[in-house]
């Protein structure tokens, strides 16, 4: 049976405690001043407050959300604040957060199968940033989210075996059984973190378009190395195991098929020419041009690319997809040199801007598709109305909802919370435009 | 294709010519197709590898659903199972228990794996029910559509509908190795249950009539797997 926990007077004594800008240790240090003026008459509610502060300096979030008026450089200021502090999972930066009571303390726990897809584009977005800034500071951040797809490497204790995301805890959280596949371990290499398996090539793409940006705009020598070293890693493992994702139990992940023997999707050979490219270009081996190009020559990777787009039918479009399209060709186009090859890559992305051309702005990732596209062809598309679109960018709502979640009994609990979605689609947009002069830093 | 598939194809269709002149057809249950007994080629050589060693493999004669069981049929059996209204033609998603319960109340039973592989590929060993070419029009892609609804509706070679793609199948077997596989893996054993033929929500590799994966017989999570019966000839 279901029973109902009404939270909303907790969370809201909660907010009112986080909504304050002063810092959590100043607030205990004005605790202890006034504990201090009735030493004696306040004795019992010493332990009342420590009972209390203790988890709220845990349950501490970013409160402050932007306006839809704002200026659009305030808007990302402000959603990348809210996304560092409440998004953040020792670098990992994660999808969907559930703040507490359903939520865990630290870090906030929401569903993570996607997390490789905001963690490689905030990546994305401080490298662009510090392109720009050459802040320290900037890059400091984006070295500690490179650190982060590291530990998601390590992990596992499978050299080049990559997770989806990681928890620090010994214990079964509750979203593994409801949110996505039961793909969850716990950690040999990592004692005390459980990690999610099953990596498919939505996030295969996430880590060569992440690293790859990083390692070209940001990443100092030594970050240079070691992103280079964990590309070789990551790729030369899908190599050695025939072109296929391959998960702890020796099996093709569900979705990680770029098999030259094996049935698979158009994106999926445009992936693997994508991340071979990236990686021949930042190892220098030749192994991955030779597979580079044994695809295309053996196989016809170059030739099958070329519909990536389904077009027809109509209803069977996806822009999710044109998502990991819009990033492997970002990434191959700069990087190949043969005219027949690029022309190739050309006819994918002219069969997307059918698509694309008319397309609303109905996601973050929809307006990075048309920068994307200019980019990569020069051609002026940015209409006054699609310049507003941009500057209407936003990132996400908190919103309060009930989580079903599950007893160890198999029966369920409804617990009210709080959730927030992600941002960092729109970061990304904002540096990558104004780093390629898309966006006026005074919008 | 290779020479020795060739060469255990027309051995195999030899033998099944022979066992057919003895064999009556018999008229199988409404909704069912009839399968004949006899050798067909089992698993693959270019999978993973728990689909090794590809080999000879038999069955006897047996009739199996000629579509995935739907809610509205589940629910005949089950009347406190609930669903959309405009589902009822969609294939049902249910744990192993309740499959194997649902199959023994319309007096069949879940078919074994062999029975399954058997009657998705016939007898020639192909990649997919109608041959080896993969087509998205072949496929029940969206959850959102009925059972039979590709836009090419192909069969298998016994008449099967949606036997690649829609919704995973619950077999009766254990997930063990085939006899002669040495790849060692922690998950065979009596706890995961084999369910066959993908669904909407994988790559197309796993829609392969060789392919197997291993689920938790209650424990299924957003895997989408539902029934196809079989019935055996007396």
């Amino acid at each position: 049976m279901n029973e109902l926990i009404e939270v909303d007077e907790i969370l809201s004594k909660k907010n009112k405690f986080n909504q304050t800008n002063i810092p959590k240790t100043l607030l205990l240090i004005d605790h202890k001043q006034e504990i201090a003026m009735h030493k004696y008459r306040l004795l019992p509610l010493v332990t009342v407050c420590i009972f209390f502060a203790i988890p709220n300096i845990f349950a501490q979030k970013v409160n402050e959300f932007p306006k839809k008026t704002d200026p659009l450089y305030k808007k990302v200021e402000m959603f990348d604040r809210l996304m560092l502090g409440n998004h953040w999972n020792e670098g990992a930066i994660m999808q969907h957060v559930i703040f507490p009571p359903a939520g865990l303390e630290q870090p906030i726990v929401g569903s993570q199968a996607d997390c490789l897809d905001p963690t490689s584009e905030m990546l994305a977005a401080y490298s662009h940033k510090y392109a720009i800034t050459k802040d320290t500071k900037d890059r400091k951040i984006a070295n500690e989210i490179f650190e982060a797809i590291l530990k998601l490497e390590k992990v596992t204790g499978v050299a080049g075996l990559v997770a989806r995301s990681f928890n620090k805890t010994n214990e079964p959280l509750w979203h593994e059984e409801v949110m996505w596949y039961h793909e969850w371990h716990q950690s040999t290499s990592m004692p005390g973190y459980r990690w999610l398996g099953d990596l498919s090539a939505d996030k295969f793409t996430s880590i060569f378009y992440g690293v790859g940006t990083f390692w070209e705009l940001c990443a100092d020598t030594e970050y240079k190395d070691k992103a280079a070293a964990l590309l070789d890693r990551f790729i030369g493992r899908v190599v050695d195991n025939n072109f296929k994702l391959t998960d702890l139990d020796g099996k093709m992940t569900l979705w990680g098929n770029f098999c030259p023997n094996l049935p698979h999707q158009e994106l999926n050979s445009l992936e693997m020419l994508a991340a071979l490219k990236v990686t021949h270009h930042i190892t220098g081996k030749e192994r991955y041009n030779a597979a580079y190009h044994m695809l295309i020559d053996r196989y016809h990777y170059d030739d099958h690319q070329i519909n990536s787009k389904i077009l027809f039918p109509k209803e069977w479009r996806n822009v999710g997809d044109d998502y990991h399209a819009a990033r492997s060709l970002y990434m191959i186009m700069r990087l190949e040199t043969d005219p027949n090859l690029l022309n190739k890559y050309r006819m994918n992305l002219n069969r997307h801007w059918y698509d694309w051309k008319d397309i609303d702005f109905t996601w973050e990732s929809n307006i990075w598709f048309l920068m994307v596209y200019k980019v990569l062809t020069g051609e002026d598309i940015f209409t006054e109305e699609k310049k507003q679109g941009i500057k209407d960018m936003w990132g996400f709502e908190r919103n309060t909802r009930e989580f079903k979640i599950p007893q160890k009994d198999g029966s369920f609990k409804m617990v009210r919370s709080e959730e927030e979605r992600t941002a960092a689609a729109m970061i990304r947009n904002y540096w990558f435009g104004r780093y390629y002069g898309i966006i006026d830093e005074k919008w | 294709m290779n020479p020795m598939k060739i060469a255990l194809s027309f051995l195999i269709l030899i033998i099944s010519l022979h066992h057919a002149v003895g064999q009556e057809k018999p008229t199988p249950p409404e909704g069912m197709v009839y399968v004949p007994a006899g050798e067909f080629i089992m698993g693959s050589t270019y999978g993973d590898p728990d689909e090794r060693p590809q080999q000879i493999a038999s069955t006897k004669a047996f009739c199996i659903d000629k579509y995935e069981v739907s809610n509205a049929e589940f629910a005949e059996f089950d009347p406190t199972f609930k669903f959309p209204p405009e589902k009822k033609n969609n294939a049902v998603i249910v744990t192993w228990s309740k499959a194997n319960a649902y199959a023994k109340w319309a007096g069949k039973r879940l078919p074994t794996e062999k029975e399954w592989e058997k009657a998705a590929r016939g007898i020639d060993g192909r990649v997919f029910p109608w041959g080896d070419t993969y087509d998205n029009t072949y496929v029940v892609w969206d959850q959102k559509e009925t059972r039979g609804a590709s836009i090419a509706k192909p069969a298998s070679p016994y008449g099967c509908y949606d036997m690649a793609g829609s919704v995973w199948e619950w077999t009766s077997d254990w997930y063990k190795p085939y006899p002669g596989n040495k790849v060692p893996m922690e998950q065979y054993g009596e706890t995961y249950k084999v369910m066959r033929g993908g669904s909407n929500f994988n790559n197309h590799s796993f829609i392969r009539t060789s392919q197997r994966y291993y689920v938790l017989p209650e424990k299924i999570h957003v895997y989408p797997v539902g029934i196809r019966c079989v019935k055996d000839i007396n």
